[in-house]
């Protein structure tokens, strides 16, 4: 293999041309390392947040349990009650971040986040209703939310009955939607005693609280399905920067790239807040932070589901240390999310894509 | 008239008729309809309510009946209880429809919402401050705490929007606003996680309601929406210059950053307004400017008029509605709003005029 730019003019800037005999493989170069710096970073931060509890764990106990060296007691808790749950934590993060990648690159709009087709307002509204309609105010099985969620989007659909310009019109009726939906929680809500509320509120904040193995197993079985579908669709949605007209004459067919972004972005989205509850921010700045990773030219959708991985790590560590009682993750991911992100745009203070 | 239509279209184009905003016949006869059914919706709100007073009694007080004037119950139902909550529904429709549009056009975002400058992130994180740490718990208190925490919020987001080289510009402004609303929003969940009791009352503030309003808690809000309003109407020719892009704005000699900035702090004043009148309603600041951009077309001036109208009419009903569901209970007002305005928004969306007026980002 040699690493050969025989035609610099047309090789992106950021990329290698590989080739070996006939074959040629175009290597992105910036993606490549950003990746490479992603993965230990997230690493490092699954060790950090199985080692963060109230009840301590120092690092080598952590690192002999995880390798399952260490003595059985440790091994279980490592493996079978804190591994879970920082798994299931990053896949959710993954998902939230590639779901927002896809939404806000098909609309070119940074504001354009998945909550907006209506997956959190549906989600919530399931679990408000199983809360509602059991005798103890408990909320139901883990299903219910994105059942809730793809139902919700599901609608949304078939009422905006078809994405429109720039998937504008999905989005616009996805807020029409999934603010009647949310007026519909409301009102089962008020009538609700205060048990029921404050279940549903530790829910509706986004919480990692007893996701485990349970969930885990069917969580990796949609992402292992879904990420390369995403992964193309980015691909294609590369093409969607310049405007309609020019992905048309590139062979695009804009209406199905459309389309399948959009029914991706939704069972990803909805997967993920089923899950772990609407955590806010992740869907929005993750994209941004990958997009400021890997440059101007590219549609991070691999950058996207790191970053939010690493983001929710984060979180997830940082709220079981920080405070006496465990914090929520979506607590932390707002609270600290924000400035954070705030930190990274106005530090080089450049803008990248529209607003 | 000989002239086709194309002709005359294609002479206004070179020779404008008139220096008034509303050149088109579409959005006069909208601001008029608009203007009509919200004198109508006014008489309404006058007439019905959920005590005991009925329409028609309340109708003999309007007219001037005496036996209706000298009854003390039909007067506090009406004058006490009806007006303020009449006047609140307009005030908070016309801050927001106002707010919604300027905020859509400065960003030059259609998916813009006046509580995107943290407004009402900020006010909620007052009001649980204030409910949890200040024992505030009347409406007048909460009214200003959401007041003064709504603004507050606002102008730390439009400090970081105006710092930097690239101060002003619609992406920043668009992201400082979503990471410190979304860390005022986090700072709202942590403390309510710690107490239950601020929970409850938390619940049915941020559920909106006009119930309780008094007028002495509306007449020292007036002069801030008049500032607003002023700013908007200041705005509205510079905000067209900035729908061509910066660029162009600034050979016709406006300053974008400064403008947009100035904007932000009038959508800051009316939302913020409405957010201590109403409860954090944000979803009418983006409902009613994207029916005057289907209306008004790319007019500026006629979008502000109609925005404001249409976020008034619909404020309006949906607090009469909350009235008569489900006598003799109230419903939160943001519910109903929910329910005329969804379906609104939908019914908007679907009709092919946006297609264009949308697709700005």
């Amino acid at each position: 293999m040699t690493a050969s730019g025989t035609h610099p003019a047309l090789t992106p800037p950021d990329s290698t041309v590989l080739r070996a005999g006939t074959l040629s493989w175009l290597f992105p170069r910036r993606s490549a390392l950003v990746a490479a710096f992603l993965v230990p970073l997230i690493l490092l931060l699954i060790t950090l947040a199985i080692m963060a509890s109230s009840t301590g764990m120092p690092l080598s106990q952590t690192l002999s349990g995880l390798l399952g060296t260490g003595d059985p007691g440790t091994v279980m808790i490592v493996r079978e009650f804190r591994l879970p749950r920082v798994g299931v934590g990053i896949m959710v993060g993954a998902a939230l971040g590639i779901a927002g990648c896809l939404t806000q690159t098909l609309a070119g709009n940074r504001l354009a986040t998945p909550d907006l087709i209506g997956v959190n307002e549906g989600a919530t509204a399931a679990v408000v209703a199983s809360a509602a309609g059991s005798a103890t105010g408990m909320v139901g099985g883990w299903w219910l939310g994105p059942l809730g969620a793809v139902a919700a989007a599901v609608l949304v659909v078939l009422c905006a009955g078809g994405a429109g310009s720039r998937g504008y019109r999905l989005l616009v009726v996805g807020i029409g939607v999934s603010t009647f939906i949310g007026a519909v929680s409301d009102l089962i809500m008020s009538r609700e005693n205060d048990n029921t509320a404050g279940g549903v509120f530790l829910w509706a904040v986004g919480s990692l609280n007893g996701r485990d193995g349970s969930v885990g197993t069917p969580l990796l079985t949609a992402l292992l399905f879904l990420v390369p579908l995403a992964l193309m669709a980015g691909q294609r949605l590369q093409l969607l920067r310049f405007d309609d007209d020019m992905a048309a004459c590139l062979g695009v067919d804009l209406r199905r790239v459309r389309a399948v972004a959009l029914a991706l972005a939704v069972a990803l989205a909805g997967i993920a807040v089923g899950v772990g509850g609407p955590i806010a921010f992740v869907a929005l700045a993750a994209p941004i932070l990958a997009q400021r990773l890997s440059g101007p030219t590219r549609v991070p959708v691999l950058g996207s589901a790191l970053t939010g991985a690493a983001l929710i790590a984060a979180a997830d560590a940082l709220g079981r240390v920080a405070a006496p009682v465990e914090l929520p993750v979506g607590v932390v991911t707002s609270v600290l999310g924000g400035p954070f992100l705030l930190w990274v745009l106005l530090r080089s203070d450049r803008t990248t894509g529209k607003a | 008239m000989s002239i086709t239509k194309g002709d005359r279209l294609e002479a206004e184009r070179v020779r404008p008729r008139s220096r008034s905003p509303f050149r088109s016949r579409t959005a006069v006869w909208a601001a008029a309809g608009l203007v009509a059914v919200l004198l109508g919706f006014v008489l309404l709100s006058l007439l019905i309510g959920t005590g005991s007073s009925s329409a028609a009694r309340a109708w003999d007080y309007l007219r001037g009946d005496p036996s209706a004037r000298a009854d003390a119950q039909l007067r506090l139902a009406v004058l006490e209880v009806r007006l303020p909550r009449t006047l609140a529904a307009v005030l908070v429709g016309v801050c927001l429809g106002t707010a919604g549009c300027l905020l859509q056009a400065a960003t030059r975002n259609p998916l813009a919402e006046t509580g995107l400058l943290g407004v009402n992130s900020g006010a909620a994180f007052a009001v649980v401050l204030g409910l949890t740490f200040f024992g505030a718990t009347s409406s007048s208190a909460l009214l200003l705490w959401a007041l003064v925490g709504g603004m507050a919020a606002s102008a730390v987001v439009l400090l970081f929007a105006a710092s930097g080289r690239t101060a002003g510009s619609p992406l920043r402004l668009v992201l400082a606003g979503s990471a410190l609303g979304a860390t005022f929003h986090g700072m709202t969940s942590y403390v309510l996680l710690g107490t239950q009791s601020t929970y409850d009352t938390y619940r049915y503030w941020t559920i909106g309601s006009l119930a309780g309003v008094e007028t002495s808690d509306l007449l020292p809000l007036l002069p801030v929406v008049a500032v607003g309003l002023l700013i908007a109407l200041g705005c509205a020719r510079p905000l067209s210059a900035l729908g061509l892009g910066d660029d162009s704005a600034r050979s016709l000699g406006h300053r974008p950053g400064r403008v947009r900035l100035l904007v932000a702090a009038a959508v800051s004043l009316l939302a913020g307004c409405a957010v201590a009148v109403a409860g954090p309603i944000a979803f009418l600041g983006l409902l009613a400017p994207y029916a005057a951009r289907a209306l008004a077309g790319a007019r500026m001036a006629a979008q502000l008029v109609l925005s404001a109208l249409i976020a008034a009419d619909v404020m309006i009903l949906a607090d009469i509605l909350a009235r008569i569901v489900i006598r003799p209970w109230e419903t939160p007002v943001s519910v109903l709003l929910a329910f005329v305005g969804g379906p609104l928004l939908v019914w908007i969306a679907r009709s092919s005029r946006l297609s264009t007026a949308g697709a700005a980002a």
